[in-house]
This record gives structure tokens, C-alpha cells and sequence, in this order.
């Protein structure tokens, strides 16, 4: 797949300990980026105080587009509408995504609107911007259980989340806790192509192979 | 399963008041608490406000032998509160030496603002994948499309509205008493459609405009404040 020019990218970093796998795949994801010339909203979650998203809909029928309460759950909306890809980073909890992330998440609503249209077979929200969102999620698990129950459950969540958000390209990665550098590197490129933020490239050399073994 | 003698309702609302989780869930619990089950409810938002209250929290799932989670679907999973919640349930029984005899069981109940009941699929495959991490045993998912339909009020205040649901729990309140999991006629029943699809999205679509303007809303439902 080609690489899209360059764009902005916001990093949801959902990371709420300090997992080495999770590191690694951040440190990849932002090097990947700044190689692709992207410029990345580097967001970690953690640090910020967002109030679980209470469902009162203000953001739709009071204010709409802005969440009503005055917190950083405010700012998702506001710096999700100006990305043009989304970057999921998070340990995969039950299959889907922890709370440290989906504190976030639960706040996107605002970039959709309340209507309720048919979409295919199903009835979705349309998009209240024109910019469109790619989205890429990446998740570990323990290891030994990439191809797991929850490593499954992951991808049909990040597939049902493309049919909501309805990004042109979307893409599900999950990595067991144990991986080396080389191949969170190779995995984090691939799926960067992707999305389009690099060119499909050939695996790292051998050199990097060896340093990361 | 094992015949639950106790029965704990999970509440994954995060909204303060009435709620539809809650009117499902409740309906369930007092089904149960007919055929003679002891019951308790904990709401899993104000569980997570304070130390003792997840504590709390805690002991009332250590006490259960039947836990029923009733949560509101949010962007195609769990609320973020509710997934906290099971992030420390789950840690805490991780720490537990594992119990003799059977698992207690573990039954959600998911309902979202769609029509259709299938976007629930995904986030009851997470609450089956909890109870395994968990060391609960599956009983089952119930999903139900439109759930805002509910208003928030007990399900015995609006049976005709709700019929298919109510049958769906009554159904799994027998077997769940009984020590059998969610039978699929129940799955089937939850599911099914209290109102055509187009009719739905008709009524939610005029309500929206409906409660714009009982906002006192100055930009209209498609503003764009952040173009």
C-alpha cells in the first residue's frame, strides 16, 4: 500500500504500567511516524484526570460536538477532529481495551453525530467531520497467546470500531509480552503500511535482528 | 454450575439515576430473588469512588455464586468504569487460593442505543473472556437493540413495550436458579426487535431535535466546533 503524504496522527497511549513490550511498541510507533514525516499527538493517558463519560448526551443535544464536562475528556473530540489517524496503544484486557485507554475512547462520541442512519445491514451515527480517520490499534497479550481467545475478541472490536468511525484504512495489531525489539520494529512498520503513514519496506537488516535478539 | 444461593447484580451505568442496565438487571435479580435466591445490587460507578466502597465491592462478589453484570454497550465494548471494575475483580481473585468445587457463575446483560442487538456480540465476548480470566464459569449473554426504549423504569411498569425481554428473563431466571446456563431461546428473545428498525430511527432522530431544543442548544446537531 502506498504512503499517504504525511498527515497528523493522534497516539492514544494506553499504557497504564510500564510493560517493556508496551514501551517498545510506543518508542517504534513514534519513530515510524516521524520517519513517515507525520506529525503525532503523543497523548498519555495516564496522566490526565478524564471523568468516565456519564451518557447524558449533552454533547449532542446541549452542546453539540463538545462534551459538557470541563475536563481533558473534553479535549478527545477537539484533537481527534483535527487527526488523521488514530493510534489505539493499550494491553489487551478481555479482549478489548483497558481502562486507561477506553476512558478516552468512551469520549469520542462527539466527533459523531446523534442521528441515527442504516448503514449497510446495520443503523450507525454519521461522522460530524469530513476529515476522515484511519485508525490503528495495537494491543499485547501474555505470551503464548497471540492467536488467544482475547487476541481474537481484539480484532473483531477493532473491526467493529472501523464500521463506527468508518476509516478508509484500519488496522488490528497485537504482540505477546515477550517480544524482542526486531520484531516489534518489523510488526509496527507493517502496520504503519498499513495505514499508509510509510511504505511497505523489507524487514529490518540483520544487524538490527542481532541487536534486538 | 453449581444451584447459586446468591445472586449479585452488577450496575454498569455510569449515568447517577435511572437506567435501563438497571431496570434489566433488576428484573432479573427480583425473577431470581422469587425462586429464592438471597440478592444484593452494587452500582460499579459508585463502587469506584472510594477504597471502602470497592472493598465493598470486593466481598460482595466473593460472597455471590451467581454474578449478573448489566452495563450499557459505549463505542462497541464496556463502559470504561465498568472495564476498571473487572480489571480489579479480576486482579483480586488472581490472589485468591484457587476455591474447591464448583466456579461461581457469570451472566452479562448488554444493551445498546442501536436497533440491532448484534452490536452487542463483541462486548459480551469480552465478559465471556473476563469470566475465564476470572475463574467464574460462563453462563451466558444476553443482547438487546433499542435499550433506551426502557426509559430507565421497571421493566414491570412497561411488560407490553418490553414483552420479549421480559420473557428472555424470565426464561433465564428459571434456568440461572436452576444452576443451568442462559438457554439460547432467552438469547433469541432479548434480541428480537420490540420495534421495527426504521420506526425506531425515525422516533430516536425526532427526539434528538426534540431534546436540542429543550437544551436551549445555540448550535444546531451537526455543528462543527472543531473544524
Amino acid at each position: 500500500m502506498n504512503a499517504k503524504e504525511t498527515g497528523a496522527a493522534l497516539l492514544f497511549d494506553g499504557r497504564a504500567d510500564d510493560d517493556p513490550t508496551l514501551a517498545l511498541i510506543h518508542e517504534a510507533l513514534v519513530d515510524g511516524l516521524a520517519a513517515g514525516g507525520w506529525a503525532v499527538d503523543d497523548w498519555r493517558l495516564r496522566d490526565e484526570k478524564i471523568a468516565w463519560c456519564s451518557g447524558c448526551f449533552g454533547c449532542w443535544v446541549k452542546t453539540p460536538g463538545v462534551c459538557v464536562h470541563e475536563d481533558a475528556g473534553r479535549d478527545v473530540a477537539a484533537r481527534a477532529a483535527r487527526s488523521d489517524l488514530f493510534i489505539y496503544l493499550t494491553p489487551v484486557t478481555f479482549g478489548g481495551y483497558a481502562a486507561e485507554l477506553k476512558k478516552a475512547l468512551d469520549h469520542v462520541i462527539p466527533i459523531l453525530q446523534p442521528d441515527l442512519k442504516k448503514t449497510g445491514a446495520d443503523t450507525r451515527h454519521p461522522q460530524r467531520y469530513e476529515r476522515n480517520h484511519d485508525l490503528l490499534a495495537v494491543g499485547t497479550v501474555p505470551a503464548g497467546l497471540g492467536s488467544g481467545a482475547e487476541a481474537r475478541t481484539f480484532r473483531r472490536l477493532v473491526q467493529r470500531n472501523s464500521l463506527n468511525l468508518q476509516p478508509l484504512r484500519c488496522t488490528a495489531g497485537v504482540l505477546e509480552r515477550d517480544s524482542g525489539e526486531w520484531e516489534v520494529r518489523v510488526a509496527v512498520n507493517a502496520w504503519l503500511a498499513e495505514v499508509g503513514v510509510v511504505p511497505a519496506v523489507a524487514p529490518p537488516s540483520l544487524e538490527m535482528q542481532e541487536a534486538g535478539a | 454450575m453449581k444451584t447459586p444461593q446468591r445472586a449479585l447484580l452488577l450496575v454498569g451505568s455510569p449515568k447517577s439515576g435511572a437506567s435501563a442496565s438497571s431496570s434489566l438487571g433488576t428484573y432479573l435479580l427480583e425473577e431470581l430473588e422469587k425462586r429464592g435466591l438471597q440478592t444484593e445490587t452494587v452500582g460499579l460507578v459508585k463502587a469506584l469512588r472510594a477504597e471502602e466502597a470497592t472493598e465493598a465491592l470486593h466481598t460482595a462478589v466473593a460472597a455471590a455464586d451467581l454474578v449478573v453484570l448489566s452495563f450499557p454497550l459505549y463505542v462497541d465494548s464496556l463502559p470504561a468504569p465498568v472495564i476498571r471494575a473487572l480489571e480489579l475483580i479480576a486482579a483480586r481473585r488472581a490472589d485468591l487460593p484457587a476455591a474447591a468445587g464448583d466456579k461461581p457463575a457469570f451472566v452479562a446483560i448488554c444493551q445498546c442505543g442501536f436497533p440491532e442487538a448484534e452490536h452487542n456480540e463483541v462486548a459480551l465476548e469480552i465478559c465471556r473472556n473476563f469470566a475465564a480470566a476470572a475463574g467464574f464459569a460462563w453462563a451466558g449473554g444476553l443482547g438487546m437493540g433499542a435499550g433506551g426504549m426502557t426509559g430507565g423504569r421497571p421493566l414491570r411498569e412497561i411488560r407490553g413495550r418490553m414483552r420479549a425481554a421480559v420473557g428472555a428473563l424470565d426464561l433465564s431466571a428459571a434456568e440461572l436458579a436452576a444452576g443451568r446456563p442462559l438457554p439460547d431461546e432467552a438469547v433469541r428473545l432479548m434480541a428480537k426487535p420490540a420495534f421495527p428498525a426504521f420506526a425506531y430511527r425515525l422516533i430516536a432522530n425526532r427526539g434528538w431535535r426534540s431534546d436540542l431544543k429543550k437544551q436551549g442548544a445555540t448550535a444546531p446537531l451537526d455543528a462543527r466546533p472543531f473544524a
